[in-house]
């Protein structure tokens, strides 16, 4: 009796992606469960909206690795096509279908690119696209200088990243529908997806079946670097601006998504629905935390859980199903050695308990040395004075593990205990102006009562913000503004042109006008400084004998900024001041410059006063240039509190902001103050 | 007694592999282990060497019952084996793997002792010698050919001085020089008293060698012969459990016109030259040499795989130029099924559809796109025809028998209705049943018009299946003998170089 | 023959130093040198682990963010009492353990090596700022920075370890039975079960190895300043297995060298300070840098590219040795 039919478990889950399904099931149970409006179109269509672009890259990697390769370069190419298409359309006068046009072509050369190496050369892909991962980034970051933002793009464009069809289905998803149709039928319908997997299981093999093994293999990297492109464009309409960091880090977001959709890195096995799969099995995780306002961190440990978890699972499953084949010829199939399973039982056991015991301790030394009123865990914050209706407000930073917001943090919590409101903290955890948009999404569908957002990329929130207005939710921003019709109030502690001209004036000051002096920056293509940047050089103009002679990027790594600092101390000599501009480049040019021993480089910036008091007190720092952090994060949720409940009217001019007394309102500016100069006569008054 | 297993059992997730199996093995004699593909005979070695542990049953190794068996003990008791696949570092020097083999007592001891990689290089040398080849112990292993490879296991195995030696089809690769030389060791060792167990489908090689023959079928002893009581007729007939009356189904035919022709055809890459050679409508021209004479390497050439650069190929009379496989098989209309069946043959993890049809995809799909319902039906109609025994068409082409694996490979080639048939040992390690299947099918299709190149090793299946017999040696042509004339003697004296004898 | 991408590097690494004697003979200077080598340590020692970890066919991306976690790690403990060297050996361990956790995936649970790595990446990372929220590690005991020595014969006494273990590592690869194993194991995993090397083992080895590796390096990085961030080892991974790979370590496995690796580590580690010297603006330097990569890798090609022709490259060997 021969079947023609296929088991039907083996038809549809040939790689164990039920267990995605469960995966999602349990997400989405959990989720509605303990989220705010999860369980609603509304979300459903913005979940999907998200996903657009890693869910391209996602797709178009699939068939890569189902080959046997990675392509590696597929963010950086999201980034160089998102520059050239905002410098065609902007520099080059181009119109936007021409300028889409050029992007494409763009990344369909990149893919040739690779295509050629891997191919021709015969360079393992890993090798190739690790090489192209710099390059194409760093064709981006030279072109751009970093800092070149192209925006302003017209509205019809803007809808394809921003629109919805009938007020639900966003605009891109008929476009990644069909590109994930075509893929799945190049996959899984077409005669060339079917030499794609004898590549896969095995590329000799596939020769001497006459498949011309390079052609479908320079295909799939080439229509890669074509849908990267196609993404970037995506992207631009989505955030409305155009920059060199566009994509940073999608190539792994994408790849874990390939991966747990049950693609096998080993080639031969995958499918392009057990990609969407796990793609939308890491969107729904990153939505439902974001709704159940739980730390957005556990997105990276849930991951790795299930990551872990499902091909392990996989490969179990996977096992017994070889014995109900008939008696495999002994020559051909290498049993696998047996496992002692219950040795390996006790061995991982050891391993995980052990290294729970590492967590659990650090967790309990790094809590117990941490300040006593740092709250972690749970954003939720209890207690506080009772009140009829507890405002929920929202609050991000631009990166949530820089110091410089975290003691922003401890200053909103405060506030919020005293104006008995609910804090929800949360934002992307590196600079990254889609994941801003995204939380802010969250945010609205979850309906919180006012919204206050450090802004990464005016263009891009702006529109979010004011479909947060347009709900009736009071939206603020602090530290950065966004554009004045987007937000109520902008809590604003110190303008770019401030910082610049302070840090500037106080760096003459202390060179007494003239010389030589080097910056060393967070990363090149961080907004805000470059807009410092910008201010710097313009102030400069007043003082003709000091001269600007190199700025280094730090990457925000304390190390790779005091290694810069240690090579600019010795090729330019004649430095006489070190200015950092970001929380981290500061303190490691200060030890930079001890270490070599340098009494007459000064040492100076922005950056948190606690990260530097070691250094103000041995003088290799002469002055940090910063505003009170904590101030601001109380004066925001404290203003954010006020106007929810009414207590800030339109025309205001000035409001009591509990302990901070008597503060000015300027339009629609609220005034913190001016930056404080920090030095060895005040710091040690300062705790943040 | 060296060896002594009783009752084995070993089942793999519920397939019973072996089922009862007993062996011994006493000093100075060689002991033949023959069995259809399937029987068990490499699980039982696998047992015995340590890879796999058995279910039930006893082991005794040099008279000690082992528990807990692993193959760094099986070493240390003195046993080694050389696997069908040789198990050597490719990346790793000849006489670097010697002494690994050699120096690695295993992981508890010794893991910080030093390797003496300059005493290696003399050593390896001299038991290359002793298994009978010159092979520069500093080569990378990547760089031999199979058969060398194979000599560098022998050379292992000598060196580990064990008392048992398992050669686990040892001529499977090996040209009849080689062979010879093999044999010559295994005299030796015999005579230094070591026991061999001696596993080989070529059942005349066991006649000649062998002190005692057990037969396996199904996991199960069958029986245990001692020298004088087994010709290859019983041993089939125990293997198979029935006789096979004709072995060589062939057919005399009237030859057709001449299909393909090469004339001083060469390729430097491959390492062949000067090859000119024809094949008719409906012939079987038979290709004898050793192994690395060119065999193989002529066959690659036609199909594109290595391009000719010298001399010239006619199909049907015009000259063409075969730059590809993909080529060689949609344009001009030639099939090779390759020597390597699991690498090259099939691919293991694709069902039986996918291997049918990898080769001629345009006949199951439409603007390249798949028709599942064709392809169903066109390997259903493949395998009916071939008798591959499989439950269902989606079974992965790796769960299949040798015999059915070489089958779906055959079928793949089938499909492509091919005018010029190459067959590199089309039944290396295929069991006897699928073997005569598969020497039908060669009829069958000579009956059709298909001209065909047979490649193989084993002499009674070249010159009873072959029209003519084309010999070569050294990258180049030796002779050619016509039916009438060819012996296994003439073919093989042709292939060893000896001058004047065709 | 075996040795071509060694010599290829050496002279990749002439032509950048000729260009710089040339352009900037400041970059010579002893003092630039000296803090060049203390900048790449990090990578150099991860380097080593790493190199045993591909070597054995495998790949760890979780190097950077355990090396995150373990300079916190380095920092708590030494905050919370113990004696520095005591601390350094908690690290290490400590890095051992997380290592452990990958090996034993990868070689027992059978889990590809990139998937459980890739899951370990993130976990760890997001783990890390889970709980310290971004907090650097402050107010490290007087006894930390610098072992409690001054600065030079601190950094004279890394640089000599970091010298030792180069060295261990390069003459145990390849004249100990069990520096060979890695290869072995890498080369034919199915050969090396038959030869008594537990591949399985050696694979967990590697990874624990690396880790531990991976502790020492962050404990010896973190105690050349006075605080410790709690993002530190960005892109560690990319730079080690770049260097790696860079090195000519077969990414197959089974091939390479520990000169290799170094060579390749102090090629990439000259690249950027050398832009520096030479006044090219840091905005082209990831471009140059990837460039450089993709040179080096492709100076080998021509065998490379005969290899593929063949999709066979032992077959096409036997050819050529044939004819």
């Amino acid at each position: 009796m021969l079947s023609e039919r296929r088991p039907w478990r083996e038809a549809w889950f040939p790689n164990g992606e039920w267990m995605l399904l469960v995966v999602l099931a349990v997400e989405i149970a959990v989720f509605s469960a303990i989220g705010k409006n999860f369980f609603t179109w509304a979300n459903l269509s913005e979940v999907i909206r998200l996903s657009v672009e890693l869910g391209l890259l996602a797709v178009a990697l699939s068939p890569v690795i189902l080959t046997g390769g990675i392509d590696l370069s597929v963010g950086s190419m999201m980034g160089l096509a998102a520059v050239v298409f905002g410098a065609a359309w902007r520099d080059g006068h181009f119109s936007i279908p021409a300028a889409a046009a050029t992007a494409l072509v763009l990344g369909a050369a990149g893919g040739s690119l690779n295509a050629l190496l891997i191919t021709r050369f015969g360079i393992p892909p890993i090798i190739v696209t690790l090489g192209t991962y710099s390059l194409f980034r760093g064709i981006a970051e030279g072109i751009t200088r970093g800092a070149v933002n192209y925006s302003g793009f017209p509205a019809p464009f803007l809808r394809l990243g921003q629109g919805y069809w009938w007020g639900v289905a966003p605009v891109q998803l008929p476009l990644f529908l069909l590109v994930v149709a075509g893929y799945a039928l190049l996959q899984h319908r077409s005669t060339l997806g079917r030499k794609l997997y004898a590549i896969g299981f095995s590329a000799a093999g596939a020769r001497y079946a006459g498949i011309r093994v390079e052609r479908p293999v320079a295909l799939v990297y080439v229509l890669s670097g074509l849908v990267s492109s196609l993404a970037a464009i995506i992207y631009v309409a989505h955030l409305g601006q155009a920059k060199s960091d566009a994509g940073t880090g999608y190539e792994l977001a994408a790849i874990t998504a390939v991966v747990l959709g049950g693609t096998s890195v080993f080639g031969g096995r995958g499918t392009i629905w057990g990609t969407l799969a796990g793609l939308f099995s890491i969107s729904v995780l990153q939505d439902g935390l974001r709704l159940a306002a739980l730390p957005s961190e556990l997105t990276g440990v849930l991951t790795g859980a299930v990551l872990v978890l499902t091909i392990a699972l996989g490969r179990a499953r996977r096992a017994p199903r070889r014995a109900r084949q008939p008696a495999p010829s002994d020559a051909t199939i290498e049993e696998a050695p047996e496992m002692r399973n219950t040795q390996l039982a006790v061995l991982c056991a050891a391993v995980l308990a052990g290294s729970l015991i590492v967590a659990g301790t650090n967790i309990w030394l790094v809590h117990s040395l941490r300040p006593a009123d740092a709250v972690t865990g749970a954003a939720l914050m209890p207690a506080g004075p009772p009140a009829s209706h507890r405002p929920v407000i929202a609050m991000m930073p631009k990166a949530k593990g820089d110091p410089y917001f975290v003691s922003c943090r401890e200053g909103a919590e405060e506030a919020a205990r005293e104006t008995g409101a609910d804090l929800i903290w949360d934002g992307p955890t590196g600079l990254d102006p889609a994941r801003q948009n995204e939380v802010v999404e969250g945010w609205i569908t979850r309906r919180v009562d006012a919204i206050a957002v450090s802004v990464e990329n005016s263009a891009g929130i702006s529109t979010v913000l004011r479909k947060a207005r347009e709900r009736g939710i009071r939206v603020l921003t602090w530290d950065a503004d966004a554009a004045p019709d987007a937000r109520d109030y902008f809590v604003n502690q110190a303008t770019p042109q401030g910082i610049g001209f302070t840090l500037t004036d106080e760096a003459a000051r202390l060179m007494g006008g003239q010389g030589e002096f080097a910056i060393i920056t967070g990363a090149l293509s961080a907004a805000n400084q470059n807009a410092w940047l910008g201010f710097i050089k313009e102030r400069l103009a007043q003082y003709p004998r000091m001269k600007l002679v190199t700025i280094r990027p730090s990457d925000d790594d304390r190390d790779k900024g005091f290694a810069e600092t240690q090579t600019v101390l010795k090729v330019y000599p004649q430095v006489k001041l070190i200015m950092g501009i970001a929380t981290s480049s500061v303190p490691a040019a200060a030890e930079a410059v001890r270490q070599s021993g340098r009494k007459d480089v000064f040492v100076m910036g922005l950056s948190l006063p606690n990260l530097n008091k070691p250094y103000v007190h041995q003088g290799v720092v002469q002055a940090v240039v910063l505003w009170n952090t904590k101030d601001l994060g109380y004066l925001t949720v404290y203003a954010a509190a006020l106007l929810v409940r009414g207590q800030i009217p339109p025309g205001a001019t000035g409001f009591e902001a509990g302990r901070l007394g008597a503060i000015e309102i300027r339009g629609d500016q609220i005034l913190l103050g001016k930056p404080v100069i920090f030095n060895k006569e005040n710091i040690d008054r300062f705790n943040f | 007694m060296l060896l002594e297993a009783a009752g084995i059992r070993k089942s793999f997730a519920g397939v019973h592999a072996l089922r009862g199996v007993s062996f011994d093995l006493r000093p100075g004699e060689v002991h033949a282990l023959v069995g259809e593909n399937g029987a068990g005979k490499s699980t039982l070695v696998k047992i015995i060497a340590g890879a796999q542990t058995a279910d039930a049953g006893s082991l005794r190794v040099a008279g000690q019952l082992v528990e807990h068996y692993t193959p760094a003990m099986a070493r240390a008791l003195g046993v080694a084996v050389v696997y069908q696949q040789p198990a050597l570092f490719p990346h790793l020097t000849v006489a670097e793997n010697i002494a690994l083999a050699l120096e690695s007592g295993g992981p508890s001891r010794g893991l910080w002792r030093r390797v003496d990689w300059r005493a290696s290089d003399g050593r390896a040398r001299e038991l290359l010698a002793r298994a009978g080849c010159v092979i520069d112990p500093r080569r990378l292993v990547s760089s031999l050919s199979m058969p060398e490879q194979q000599l560098v296991e022998i050379a292992k195995a000598i060196g580990a001085r064990s008392r048992v030696l398992i050669l686990d089809e040892p001529t499977a690769s090996l040209g009849t020089r080689e062979a010879e030389s093999l044999f010559g060791v295994i005299d030796s060792l015999r005579a230094a008293g070591a026991g061999i167990v001696y596993i080989s489908h070529r059942l005349e090689e066991i006649v000649r060698i062998a002190d005692r023959a057990t037969v396996l079928r199904d996991g199960q002893t069958v029986a245990t012969l001692a020298r004088g009581a087994f010709g290859p007729a019983e041993l089939i007939r125990l293997m198979v459990g029935r006789e096979i009356s004709a072995i060589f189904p062939k057919c005399e035919l009237p030859l057709g016109e001449v299909v393909l022709e090469t004339r001083a055809l060469g390729s430097r890459a491959a390492g062949i030259r000067d090859v000119s050679l024809s094949v008719r409508a409906g012939e079987i021209l038979g290709l004898a040499g050793l192994g690395g004479s060119g065999r193989t390497e002529f066959a690659e050439t036609l199909f594109g795989l290595t391009p000719a650069d010298a001399g010239e190929i006619l199909l049907g009379g015009r000259p063409v130029r075969i730059g590809s496989p993909s080529e060689a098989i949609h344009r001009h209309r030639i099939a090779y099924l390759p020597e390597d069946r699991c690498r090259h043959g099939v691919v293991l993890e694709m069902p039986i559809t996918a291997n049918t049809t990898l080769a001629h995809l345009e006949a199951v799909s439409r603007h390249g796109w798949l028709d599942n319902a064709a392809e169903r039906s066109l390997t259903r109609g493949l395998v009916e025809r071939l008798r591959v025994k499989t439950d269902s068409l989606y079974t992965p082409a790796g769960a299949l028998s040798g015999g059915n694996q070489q089958k779906v490979a055959l079928a793949r080639w089938l499909g492509t209705r091919p005018a010029v048939l190459i067959l590199d040992e089309p039944t290396q390690g295929v069991d006897v049943g699928s073997k005569s299947e598969i020497h039908a099918l060669m009829t069958d299709l000579a009956k059709q018009g298909v001209a065909m190149i047979m490649i193989s090793s084993d002499l009674p299946e070249i010159v009873g299946m072959s029209d003519r017999i084309a010999v070569m040696h050294r990258g180049s042509l030796a002779g050619i003998l016509n039916r009438g004339e060819a012996t296994q003697e003439r073919v093989l004296s042709l292939a060893l170089g000896a001058a004047g004898a065709a | 023959m075996r040795r071509g991408r060694e010599v290829a590097l050496a002279l990749a690494i002439l032509a950048v130093a000729a260009v710089m004697a040339l352009g900037a003979p400041g970059f010579f200077r002893f003092e630039n040198q000296r803090d060049l080598v203390m900048a790449n340590m990090p990578v150099a020692i991860v380097a080593l682990g790493m190199t045993l970890v591909i070597l054995t066919g495998q790949i760890d991306i979780s190097v950077g963010s355990q090396f995150a976690v373990l300079s916190v790690a380095a920092g708590v403990l030494a905050k919370s009492g113990l004696p520095t060297p005591a601390a350094a050996v908690a690290t290490c361990l400590a890095g051992a353990l997380a290592g452990a956790l990958n090996g034993a995936l990868v070689a027992y649970a059978r889990i590809p090596s990139i998937v459980v790595t890739l899951a370990t990446m993130v976990a760890l990372r997001d783990g890390l700022r889970w709980v310290t929220q971004g907090a650097w590690v402050q107010d490290l005991p007087p006894g930390f920075q610098w072992f409690g020595q001054s600065q030079a014969s601190s950094e004279a006494l890394t640089f000599g370890a970091v010298v030792l273990l180069v060295a261990a590592f390069a003459w145990g690869l390849g004249n100990l039975a069990a520096g060979r194993a890695f290869y072995a194991a890498g080369s034919n995993p199915e050969a090396a079960r038959l030869a008594g090397i537990d591949p399985a083992r050696v694979v967990f080895a590697a990874f624990t190895i690396t880790g531990a590796l991976t502790g020492l390096a962050a404990f010896a990085n973190a105690v050349r300043f006075s605080q410790i961030p709690s993002n530190a080892g960005l892109g560690l991974e990319l730079q080690v297995i770049a260097a790696v790979i860079v090195g000519g370590v077969a990414v197959t496995g089974g091939q390479g060298s520990v000169a290799g690796v170094l060579e390749g580590v102090i090629l990439l580690g000259m690249i950027g300070p050398a832009l520096i010297f030479l006044n090219i603006s840091a905005y082209w330097e990831r471009a140059i840098q990837g460039a450089i990569i993709l040179a080096a890798v492709a100076l080998d090609h021509g065998k490379a590219t005969r290899a593929l022709r063949r999709a066979d490259a032992a077959a096409l060997e036997n050819h050529a040795q044939r004819a």
